[in-house]
């Protein structure tokens, strides 16, 4: 048995085990369904100790399970097809019981099948006339001031194409006045969507060989329906009219026949469907029930705080034939235990950012509360500006208050609105207001340091921070590891943690000389140290102890970007006072400001969760774990 | 002269790993683009994996920064 997680806010999760007689067994699983509180395992099924003369085996639906599931899988199929192809018509819902009318619902959605099928098989029918139907009406209408243009002469034939470009027009005019002797007219049109089109006109005794040289050509005609075809042209437009609007009518009447039945039948449907769907997914759970020659044994995970109150239920709902037990989790299933993160509070919008890293194991830590304490702090250490502080914390109420509550932009707001205030603080220890502004206007002076100017106490503070932040990386680890029951790895940590302590204070001692610390004893102690750690880990133990100081170094990133805002900031003001104008002046140096604030956004957020999600939880996050997923109704 | 040196050195000292963290930078944010047209939801790992390689160009701006002010 291993110790739950306490510290952390990992839901501390039970392993449980729920038996009953075999006749119970999908009345057991509707109750766990609607609770939806508990996820099976059935891999957990393979350890359960058994009376030798009892067999466990997987469940085996009897003849009528396994007919009734066809049943319900058959008709869900066709309820589902159903639905597809109605409309949607009224957002009631049915309160029909459908268990008792299943017989009638299984005749009735054939027929309704069929002629949802056949009505929506018409309607697409008459959709696609309407559109072919609307198409050449742009082109005839098009070419309709050309006809007007041109002598009522019997004798005339006349062709409506369509024309790629200019120049295919240009061309295939040349070539028609070369084959026919002069004796045809072209003229084009823009139609309402942009198209060429072109209008031919030829004496009727040549449009046989006019109809040879435009397929020849590849100048495709207009077409029509077939009905329209012997119509004289100038006629071909109202009749164009005349047949959309008819066929137009005939839409609505089939969309006004499926909305009928879609507005009768479709809530019914909606609530078999919905019962079917919780039927076959009983069904479906019950693959992960194993059974004896009488019992069926469910196990799984759920929370440890909902034990009690299911456990009352199954008593309550089965007189006490279905019973619940609470097993101990070992050692071999915490890979297994699924994980659920729970943040009240203070913490909660955090999770934003944790949820880009995969989840942690079960014996891990939850990111969630670290990147909540320390997260704000680093923005703050890099952006650190009055000014700045200020225009973001009114922007983070305005996107807390202005989005609703759990959504990503409220919660962002939130966390900036944190940073902001670690910003603020910062602001008045590096003595900034709009970088150097403050100081030159209102004789603003650090509270602390001045980093635009002491370059070396900015990089000490950082490196320090990075300092406290790796060691307590490493400690976490340590701990997490004696959770584990695993001492020597734990100890190997330990060991690893004093060595780079270790040899920091030497760096320290080195660089600011003390009369207490002398360097050569602590780089004794790392050679005392280092043999250990390769005896235990192996070669790489020295890699290891680079990397960790590697890792310290990192945070020097905290100065850098920090320095690098300064500048800009600074930049922004010199650049405002040499316009020479103050309306000029504040407008250069807002923009540059604006721009500088958009960078002093971005860069300190993704440099922070680098350094958490890289330097820091590489230290100690276990990640890899099972996301919850209770077995629970859809809608719930 | 001396004056010249320095400003060249630090010069250098930024310009290389810029030219490195641009290097890196071209090639992860190509391949990120392609994760993300097939998972969105991994948006924000691959801004992290973006930010990495500007380290390089973050320890050369310290190095600069401490040539020209030390």
């Amino acid at each position: 048995m291993v110790k739950q997680p306490g510290v952390t806010m990992i839901i501390r999760m039970a392993k449980v085990e729920i038996v009953g007689p075999k006749q119970d067994l999908l009345n057991t699983l509707d109750l766990l369904h609607n609770r939806g509180v508990f996820q099976p395992d059935p891999q957990l099924l393979a350890r359960v100790e058994l009376a030798p003369d009892d067999r466990l085996q997987a469940l085996v639906l009897g003849e009528n399970d396994l007919r009734e599931r066809s049943f319900f899988q058959n008709l869900y199929e066709r309820v589902a097809a159903l639905l597809e192809l109605l409309p949607k018509a009224v957002d009631r819902t049915s309160s029909l019981q459908p268990l008792p009318v299943m017989d009638i619902l299984d005749e009735l959605v054939d027929q309704h099948l069929t002629t949802a099928r056949e009505q929506t098989l018409l309607l697409t029918d008459c959709r696609k006339q309407v559109e072919d139907l609307q198409n050449d009406l742009v082109f005839w209408q098009a070419l309709e001031p050309l006809l007007s243009d041109l002598p009522l002469d019997s004798n005339l034939e006349l062709f409506g194409v369509t024309i790629r470009d200019a120049h295919q027009l240009h061309a295939l005019e040349e070539l028609l006045q070369e084959l026919t002797q002069g004796r045809c007219h072209v003229s084009s049109a823009t139609t309402a969507d942009g198209s060429l089109v072109g209008l031919i006109a030829t004496d009727r005794e040549i449009a046989e060989s006019m109809h040879k040289v435009l397929t020849d050509e590849r100048v495709p005609e207009l077409s029509l329906p077939e009905e329209l075809a012997d119509l004289p042209l100038l006629q071909r437009i109202t009749a164009l009219h005349e047949l959309l609007e008819a066929e137009d009518i005939n839409c609505r009447k089939i969309e006004a026949q499926l909305l009928k039945l879609s507005r009768r039948w479709q809530p019914i449907y909606h609530r078999a469907l919905t019962w079917l769907d919780e039927r076959l997914a009983l069904y479906r759970a019950s693959a992960t029930a194993y059974t004896t020659r009488l019992c069926f044994i469910v196990q799984g995970w759920m929370a440890h705080a909902e034990v009690l109150e299911l456990r009352t239920d199954l008593n309550q709902a089965f007189d006490g034939r279905v019973v619940l037990e609470q097993h101990a989790i070992l050692e071999e299933d915490l890979d297994q235990v699924p994980v659920m993160l729970r943040n009240p509070g203070y913490f909660a919008p955090f999770e934003v950012m944790s949820r880009l890293l995969p989840l942690p194991k079960y014996s891990s830590y939850d990111p969630t509360p670290l990147i909540g304490l320390f997260f704000p702090v680093f923005f703050g250490m890099i952006l650190g500006d009055i000014g700045y502080g200020v225009i973001l914390l009114i922007l983070s109420v305005f996107l807390a208050r202005h989005f609703p509550p759990q959504q990503l932009l409220s919660n962002l707001g939130k966390v900036l609105g944190v940073a902001s205030i670690y910003t603020l603080i910062f602001g008045f220890l590096y003595g900034e207001l709009f970088g150097d502004l403050g100081e030159v206007w209102l004789g603003l002076h650090p509270l602390w340091f001045d980093r635009g100017k002491d370059i070396m106490t900015m990089t000490v503070f950082a490196l320090t921070v990075g300092v406290v932040h790796v060691l307590l990386g490493i400690t976490l680890g340590a701990l997490a590891d004696l959770r584990r029951h695993r001492p020597r790895h734990a100890l190997l940590k330990l060991a690893m943690l004093l060595a780079v302590l270790l040899l920091v204070l030497a760096l320290v001692s080195w660089l600011y000389p003390q009369s207490w610390l002398a360097t050569g004893p602590l780089l004794i102690g790392v050679g005392i140290l280092m043999p250990i750690l390769i005896a235990a880990e192996g070669l790489l133990a020295p890699l290891e102890l680079l990397k960790t100081m590697g890792n310290i170094i990192s945070y020097i990133r905290i100065m850098a970007i920090g320095f690098c805002s300064v500048l800009l900031a600074v930049v922004a003001n010199r650049l405002g006072g040499m316009t020479g104008d103050i309306m000029v002046g504040i407008l250069v140096a807002g923009i540059l400001h604006a721009f500088n604030l958009l960078l002093g956004v971005f860069a300190p957020t993704v440099h922070s969760l680098r350094l958490h999600y890289v330097e820091f939880f590489g230290k100690f996050l276990d990640l890899g774990g099972r996301r919850f997923e209770p077995w629970q109704k859809r809608s719930s | 002269m001396e004056q010249v040196w320095i400003a060249f050195a630090a010069a250098l000292a930024i310009g290389l790993p810029a030219i490195a963290t641009a290097w890196a930078q071209s090639r992860i944010g190509a391949a990120g683009a392609g994760t993300l047209a097939e998972k969105p939801e991994l948006t924000g790992a691959i801004i992290i994996l973006v930010a990495i390689p500007e380290t390089m160009v973050i320890l050369g701006f310290v190095v600069a920064a401490m040539i020209l002010m030390l």
